[in-house]
C-alpha cells in the first residue's frame, strides 16, 4: 500500500494536539525510496514530519499538529515526485467543543394537536455535528421515583424542539423531562423539569362576538359595550378563568384590564367608557384553579359607543 | 378506619378528577355522535337485549352513592369501572375507520383517569393489591355487533361517569 494515514483522533477540541502517522509499504515500488514524506494541511506544507524506515523496509512518517485551529481541515500526505507533490492519503480532521449544555427548557401541552411539546436552548455552537433527544420518564409525586421511560423524542435536524405524543403521556401524572446533547467530545444534561403534563396546558384564545341589537329596541346606554364571549371550545371541559384588556382608539390610549371573568357569558355589558368612541376588546384565559398557561389574547373585537 | 368523606382526598385531586370526568364524558359524546351518523346507530335503548347476549357488563358504584358512601370502596370501584371500561374499549378496536381517532383518545383519557384514582389511593395507602378483573372479553360476530356493542359500551360509560361526576362533586365540596 502507497501511503495510509493513521490518527490519534479525527475528532478533537479546538486547539487541541492532533497526532497522524503516514506508513509506505516497502512493497510500492514506483517510490524513490529515499525521497521524504510531507505532510500538508489544507494546501499548507506541514514541518516537523519524524520518518524512520522500518526493518521490513517499511517508512513511516509522525507528525504531531501542536493546535488544530480549524473546525474542518484535510490533512495530506504527499510525497515528491518527479518535480510534482503527489498525495498518497488524505484524512478529514474535525475540531469543536464538547456539548454546552442545554437551558432554557420549557414545556406546553397543545390540545389541539394533543402533544406535549418542549423547546429549549441549545447552546453556543459546539463545531461538531451534535446530536439533541428529549429524554423523559414517568414518576410519581415531585418525581424522587423513576418508573417507566418514555420513548425518546429525536428532533428534527437543527430543531430546538420535540413533541411527544400524547399515547406516550400520562396527563395527570408527574413527568420528569430532560435534554441529552451528545457530539464526538462528549454528551451534556440539561437540567431536569418536573409536572404533570396537563398542568402546562396552554389555550387557544377564547371568541368575542357582538350582541344582536335588543329587539325591545331599548336605547343603548352611551358609556356601555355589549357583548359575549366564550372560551375554546376544546377546552371546555376545564374550569377556566379569563380577563378582558379594552382600549379606546384614541392616541395613545392604554389597556385597561377586568379579571376575573367567566369562560363564557352570553352577554356582557361593559360600562364607564366614552360616549361615541370606538374600542378594541381582547380576551385571553386560562385553566384555574388548577395550574395552567394563559391563552394568547384573543384577535380584537372593535365596538364603538352611542352617541350621548 | 375509613376516610372521612373526602377528609383526606387532596383538593386538587379531586378538582383534577371533576375535570377528567368532564373530558372523558365530552370524548364519549363525540364517540355516541360518530357511531350514530356513521352507523345510523343512535338509540341505545334499542340495542339492551343484544347488550345482554354480547354480555356488556355495566360497572356498579354501589358504594359511592351518597346514601352510603364509603369513599375508600367508592374510589376501588370506580378505579374497578374504569379498568372494566378500558377493556371494552380495547374490545372495540377496528370498529370503522372514522371511529377510531375517537376511541382512541377516549382509551387514553380513561386509562389516564384510571391510573389517576389508583396511585391516590396508593398515596393514602388503600390500593388493593393487584389489578381489579377486567371480566370476560368481548366477542363480536359481525361488524354490525362490534359497532352496536360501541354505542352500548358508549352509553353506559356516559352514565358511570353521571354517577362518578356527583360523587366527585360532593366530595369536592368544601
Amino acid at each position: 500500500e502507497c501511503g495510509h494515514i493513521s490518527l490519534s483522533d479525527s475528532i478533537v477540541r479546538l486547539g487541541d494536539p492532533v497526532t497522524a502517522s503516514c506508513v509506505i509499504g516497502q512493497n510500492c515500488n514506483h517510490l524513490d525510496p529515499e525521497s521524504e514524506i510531507l505532510w500538508k494541511l489544507e494546501s499548507e506544507l506541514q514541518p516537523g514530519g519524524r520518518q524512520q524506515r522500518l526493518p521490513d523496509g517499511t517508512r513511516v512518517s509522525t507528525i504531531t499538529l501542536p493546535h488544530l485551529n480549524h473546525t474542518q481541515a484535510r490533512l495530506s500526505c504527499c510525497i515528491l515526485w518527479g518535480n510534482s507533490l503527489q498525495i498518497l492519503d488524505q484524512v478529514e480532521l474535525q475540531a469543536g467543543y464538547p456539548p454546552p449544555t442545554p437551558y432554557n427548557l420549557s414545556c406546553l401541552m397543545n390540545l389541539t394537536t394533543n402533544s406535549f411539546i418542549c423547546q429549549w436552548e441549545p447552546g453556543p455552537d459546539p463545531h461538531l455535528p451534535t446530536n439533541f433527544t428529549l429524554k423523559s420518564f414517568k414518576s410519581r409525586g415531585k418525581c424522587q421515583t423513576q418508573e417507566e421511560p418514555i420513548q425518546e423524542c429525536v428532533p428534527e435536524a437543527r430543531q430546538s424542539h420535540c413533541s411527544i405524543q400524547r399515547k406516550h403521556l400520562l396527563l395527570y401524572q408527574s413527568l420528569v423531562v430532560w435534554v441529552q446533547a451528545e457530539n464526538a467530545l462528549g454528551t451534556s444534561l440539561s437540567p431536569q423539569m418536573c409536572f404533570h403534563p396537563i398542568d402546562l396546558v396552554k389555550l387557544e384564545p377564547p371568541t368575542l362576538g357582538t350582541l344582536d341589537p335588543s329587539p325591545e329596541g331599548a336605547p343603548a346606554q352611551p358609556d356601555c359595550l355589549c357583548f359575549h364571549w366564550e372560551s375554546w371550545k376544546p377546552s371546555l371541559y376545564m374550569e377556566q378563568k379569563c380577563e378582558l384588556r379594552y382600549q379606546p382608539q384614541l392616541g395613545e390610549a392604554s389597556w385597561a384590564l377586568v379579571t376575573p371573568l367567566p369562560s363564557r357569558t352570553l352577554h356582557h355589558k361593559l360600562c364607564g367608557l366614552l360616549p361615541a368612541t370606538a374600542y378594541t376588546l381582547q380576551m385571553r384565559c386560562t385553566r384555574w384553579p388548577l395550574p395552567g398557561h394563559w391563552s394568547d389574547w384573543s384577535p380584537s373585537l372593535e365596538l364603538k359607543t352611542t352617541e350621548r | 378506619t375509613p376516610l372521612g368523606p373526602a377528609s383526606s382526598l387532596p383538593p386538587s385531586f379531586l378538582l383534577q378528577c371533576l375535570e377528567q370526568v368532564r373530558k372523558i364524558r365530552a370524548d364519549g359524546a363525540v364517540l355516541q355522535e360518530r357511531l350514530c351518523a356513521t352507523h345510523k346507530l343512535c338509540h341505545p335503548e334499542e340495542l339492551v337485549l343484544l347488550g345482554h347476549s354480547l354480555g356488556i357488563a355495566q360497572a356498579p358504584l354501589s358504594s359511592c352513592s351518597s346514601q352510603t358512601l364509603e369513599v375508600v370502596d367508592c374510589l376501588s370501584q370506580l378505579h374497578g369501572g374504569l379498568f372494566l371500561y378500558q377493556g371494552l374499549l380495547q374490545a372495540l378496536a377496528g370498529i370503522s375507520p372514522e371511529v377510531t381517532p375517537t376511541l382512541d383518545l377516549l382509551q387514553l383519557d380513561v386509562k389516564d383517569f384510571a391510573i389517576n384514582i389508583r396511585q391516590q389511593m396508593e398515596d393514602l395507602g388503600v390500593a388493593p393489591t393487584g389489578q381489579p378483573t377486567q371480566g370476560p372479553m368481548l366477542t363480536f360476530t359481525s361488524a354490525f355487533q362490534r359497532q352496536a356493542g360501541g354505542v352500548l359500551v358508549a352509553s353506559n360509560l356516559q352514565s358511570f361517569l353521571e354517577q362518578a361526576y356527583r360523587v366527585l362533586r360532593y366530595l369536592a365540596q368544601p
